[in-house]
């Protein structure tokens, strides 16, 4: 085993456990598991940061590789969004206190983490040529950046359909009364995705000057760039319904879910067509 | 040591005897004992019971006859046969279940323990307090938190408007800057303004078919009064709605709540329907963003509640009992010359 797997698996280790301790703390609000929960999560991520470093490094191993993110593999791609979901959670609901979210959040970091260690490849190979340019390091970090925070709306999205049913249900449990209140988890959503679109926008932007900078004509025949282009467009309708017309709620919560399949979709489904959006050195 | 307690409560007394105790400040209280040569005593004074603890050393303790006398002469002769006097372990293990709220109408009720504390720290300004009732309030104090802290003897609202308050807290979070319509101007519908107030709402408004009893409502907790014509108007800005009329057939309609919830862009709605006959169409509740709870809801949430509390009675009684012995250690070490000390956070005396 490289140093690098160490620290990934110890930091995929330690996301799960605090993943089990965010659990422990929505069925007890038990201090104890949320101090645990911070505290794992905390040291997973500093690991996290080591291995990701250690990844770089062996990536920048190759020269004409240098300075540009690993984000082409699977592996990097998911290891980079683990991290940026971790630590946006950490950043976000550590500080206001929404630590209770972390059953809702923290899965998706493990998950992904989870899914490059056990399947991913994390083998580095020299970038092609076509790849070495100044937007492989903005192209692909803005979207996977949008796509962690999109998971941790997805994350608190959930949490507010439960709510709502304890609340329609008119028996609410305890549960009820340790969530965040409804709207609190409406309006975290809705700024968490507001404050990811435009990135999404950005990122996808990039890829159009990028292709059109190379070949002189915008690439859009490939699965990946049309399923993104619909996760944009889910994602407008819900920015458009929340924060042109004012629409809050049920409905808007769906329409928001929607959008995270559609990233889910971009990200793996786009796999199964092949194309030159895949990744490279993909599954062991 | 010796430790008296003399208890008349909701539970062992007539009103007549508790309210005569009642009428005597505490003060008073304190002085006509200090005055019958008690150096140590302590009065707890509330709505639902009156209880003296006494202490001193073995020999010069005071005995439950002299305290009664005292307190008869303050009170008038009627309570000596109503009162229930403990000594010793007893009296500690009552105090501790009574600073629990275990002894409370409302069990785990948490006024109790700030009705004591007031209790200790009147006394102790009177300089009724020594060592040993010093440590025996303290004590009384830590163990009623840890009982409820520990169990759940004070977990989920108890009453009706304290339920409707937290389940509104569960929709908006905080209560500033929330408003709240009031349908109706009875008493209930004063009692849930009051409840709403306390927990600061922001704005307050009233709505009553006779203006004049809906004015005066508002005016008391200075809510705006709104012209009943006026209030599918304000339910598109209230966020809270309690609806009490005497109205014989509902007031809030589908239609009305629909079109309110439409100018609202679905943000929540709350609506609490506390009249019988009902105020507000049962299917208003299947709209989306649109809650009713009807009184019986709040109540079946209440019962459960209270429920659950008495079913952590046990393991709170456990705590109760087992720091009474511990204090009862303490207290039989000072005689021995060799005092025991407490662990806060440990099990038994040392």
């Amino acid at each position: 085993m490289t140093a690098q797997s160490v620290l990934i698996w110890a930091a995929f280790s330690l996301y799960t456990a605090a993943t089990f301790a965010a659990f422990g703390y929505l069925f007890t609000k038990d201090p104890r598991a949320s101090r645990a929960m911070l505290t794992m999560l905390g040291l997973g991520l500093v690991l996290h940061l080591a291995g990701f470093a250690a990844h770089v490094a062996a990536f920048w191993a190759y020269p004409e590789n240098r300075f540009f993110l690993p984000l082409t593999s699977f592996f990097g791609a998911l290891s980079y969004m683990a991290l940026a979901l971790a630590s946006a959670f950490f950043v976000i609901e550590g500080r206001a206190r929404l630590g209770i979210l972390g059953a809702f959040v923290l899965p998706w970091a493990a998950g992904a983490l989870g899914l490059a260690v056990i399947f991913a490849s994390p083998e580095t190979a020299p970038l092609s040529e076509p790849l070495r340019s100044y937007w492989l390091n903005f192209h692909p970090m803005l979207l996977m950046t949008a796509y962690a925070a999109f998971a941790n709306a997805a994350g608190v999205a959930i949490a507010m359909l439960i709510q709502e049913r304890q609340i329609k249900s008119r028996k609410p449990t305890e549960l009820c009364y340790r969530l965040p209140s409804l709207d609190e988890l409406d309006a975290l959503n809705g700024r968490i995705i507001a404050w990811a679109y435009p990135l999404l926008l950005v990122g996808l932007a990039m890829g159009f000057v990028w292709s059109y900078d190379d070949w002189g004509r915008l690439w859009t025949n490939d699965t990946k760039i049309r399923l993104a282009l619909v996760t944009a467009a889910v994602y407008g309708v819900f920015i458009w319904r929340r924060y042109v017309v004012g629409r809050r709620g049920r409905r808007n919560v769906y329409v928001s879910l929607l959008g995270f399949a559609s990233v889910l979709l971009t990200f793996f489904g786009a796999e199964l067509f092949g194309g030159r959006h895949s990744f490279m050195g993909g599954l062991r | 040591m010796k430790l008296v307690a003399l208890s008349w409560s909701h539970r062992s007394s007539a009103s007549v005897a508790r309210e005569a105790l009642a009428a005597v400040p505490v003060e008073r209280v304190l002085a006509e004992l200090r005055a019958r040569g008690i150096k140590e005593a302590i009065a707890v004074s509330t709505c639902n019971r009156f209880e003296v603890y006494a202490a001193g050393r073995p020999g010069d303790a005071p005995s439950p006859e002299a305290l009664i006398d005292a307190l008869s002469e303050l009170a008038g002769a009627g309570i000596a046969g109503e009162v229930d006097a403990r000594e010793g372990l007893d009296a500690a293990r009552h105090l501790f279940a009574v600073a629990s709220g275990l002894d409370s109408l409302v069990v785990g009720e948490t006024e109790i323990l700030g009705q004591v504390k007031t209790a200790y720290e009147t006394a102790k300004s009177a300089g009724m307090t020594g060592k040993r009732l010093n440590v025996l309030f303290q004590r009384a104090l830590y163990v009623g938190k840890k009982t409820r802290t520990e169990t759940g003897i004070a977990a989920g609202s108890a009453s009706v408007p304290s339920v409707a308050v937290q389940l509104a807290e569960t929709i908006f979070g905080r209560l500033e800057g929330r408003s709240a319509l009031i349908l109706g101007a009875g008493a209930m519908a004063e009692l849930a303004a009051k409840h709403l107030a306390a927990r600061g709402i922001g704005k307050l408004s009233v709505a009553n078919r006779t203006w004049e009893r809906g004015y005066a409502l508002a005016a008391r907790f200075g809510a705006d009064a709104v012209r009943w014509e006026a209030f599918p108007e304000a339910l598109a800005l209230a966020d809270v709605v309690i609806a009490s009329t005497g109205a014989p057939s509902a007031v809030l309609t589908r239609a009305l709540v629909e079109e309110a919830s439409r100018r609202r862009g679905g943000r929540s709605l709350f609506l609490i329907d506390i009249a019988m006959p009902r105020d507000v169409e049962e299917s208003v509740h299947k709209l989306d963003g649109v809650f009713l709870y009807r009184l019986e809801d709040l109540e079946s949430i209440v019962a459960k509640n209270l429920a659950s509390r008495a079913e952590a009675m046990a393991a709170a009684r456990a705590i109760v009992e087992a720091k009474a012995d511990e204090f009862d250690a303490w207290a039989r070490s000072l005689s021995t010359g060799r005092e025991l000390s407490f662990r806060h956070s440990g099990r038994s005396a040392r």
